[in-house]
């Protein structure tokens, strides 16, 4: 199981011109980057649970996540 | 008073063997950097930075916490005690180098309030400020021991039906309307946030409530995130945000924001009395702050806050 880790900001890839369009908060979002120290897979979503499913079936260390606050 | 051994419903204190308290007060598991209108406060030092710290625990076991990894530690197997030991002199000297305020936040505040009283008192001599996002959940007693060392607070207002509330949080809803007019009445700097939490949180109850307290304080209206355990919901839709402002402005409160999803309008602070814009405000940060010595530029009308 992934250790989460809180951290004090993460870039948002959902806006909130698109909440109307979303009113059951389906949206997932992901972006995989390539970087000098491995793979950096980002997501924002609606639904967290939903993100953090598929984060974890992705087998990583640690799961970075702001908190509300 | 907790027997010995017994822990206390907040699940990070702890009676010992022939009296007195174990507790891990002085730590956090986290130290951020945030804008304080992240946490959010609109009217107090507006554009200016936070240290931000939260030790684990919390005195209300809501089901929809999006923070339910560090609040719900003792009641949920996946919150585990991650704090550090934090010096508060170290924290209230970087607050004071960022030119900004130390922020107790993420979870209750109210169950270490020795860090308060301890970062107030270094405080006081370096100018910082001490500011909390609470759940209110505290007796006239803890509020009057706490309030002289806080600049500000941000009380969480669920709804304000004793039923629903009870449901949701596990704890009653009273105290927390009697914490914010206690603070007030301390001196102490108030605003209100509300997550719309589907069958708790009357836009117009609510409003009502706080609009009979101070129309004054500035209402934080905040969309539900389906999280935890209140995944079957939907999250908040943009027009009941926007039904919600209407209800609080119809209540008779002077400032009601909505950090995102209304756009630039809805987060930023309006002139009660000529309707110019006062302050603007981006995502979590500030744009343009128009008031001169608190009072709005062009109609001379006083805006409450810390300025």
């Amino acid at each position: 199981m992934a250790k989460y880790r809180f951290i004090e900001d993460l870039p948002d890839l959902i806006h909130p011109d698109e909440y109307a369009a979303h009113p059951a908060g389906r949206l997932v979002r992901i972006r995989i980057s390539a970087t000098e120290d491995g793979v950096e897979i980002l997501g924002d979503a609606f639904r967290p649970e939903v993100l953090e499913e598929i984060l974890s079936r992705l087998g990583p260390d640690e799961i970075e996540q702001m908190l509300c606050g | 008073m907790l027997g010995s051994r017994q822990l206390g419903v907040c699940k990070v204190r702890r009676g010992v063997p022939g009296g007195g308290l174990e507790t891990a007060t002085f730590a956090s598991s986290v130290v951020h950097v945030d804008a304080v209108e992240r946490k959010p406060f609109f009217h107090y030092l507006p554009g200016t930075p936070t240290i931000t710290l939260a030790a684990p625990g919390c005195s209300f076991r809501c089901d929809y916490c999006v923070n339910f990894r560090i609040s719900q530690y003792g009641r949920d197997d996946e919150s585990v005690w991650n704090a550090r030991p934090v010096d508060a002199g170290e924290i209230v000297g970087k607050a004071a180098a960022a030119g900004g305020s130390v922020a107790l936040s993420y979870t209750e505040p109210s169950l270490a309030p020795e860090l308060t009283l301890e970062l107030a008192r270094h405080g006081r001599d370096a100018g910082v400020g001490v500011v909390w996002k609470t759940n209110g959940f505290l007796t006239a007693r803890a509020v009057a021991l706490c309030a002289p060392a806080l600049a500000a607070v941000n009380i969480d207002v669920k709804g304000v039906d004793e039923e629903s509330h009870r449901k949701l949080t596990g704890g009653s809803v009273q105290p927390v309307i009697d914490a914010i007019r206690a603070f007030l009445e301390h001196g102490t700097w108030v605003e209100v946030s509300t997550p719309l939490i589907p069958g708790v949180s009357s836009p117009e109850r609510i409003a009502a409530v706080l609009a009979g307290i101070s129309r004054d304080i500035p209402w934080h209206l905040v969309r539900f995130t389906p999280a935890y355990r209140m995944r079957d919901q939907d999250p908040t839709s943009p027009d009941a945000l926007a039904r919600a402002v209407a209800a609080g402005r119809a209540a008779g409160l002077r400032h009601v924001y909505v950090e995102r999803a209304l756009g630039e309008a809805g987060r930023a602070t309006w002139c009660p009395s000529c309707g110019r814009v006062v302050v603007r405000r981006g995502v979590w940060s500030l744009l343009e702050n128009r008031l001169e010595a608190g009072r709005c530029p062009d109609c001379g009308t006083g805006i409450e806050g810390r300025w």
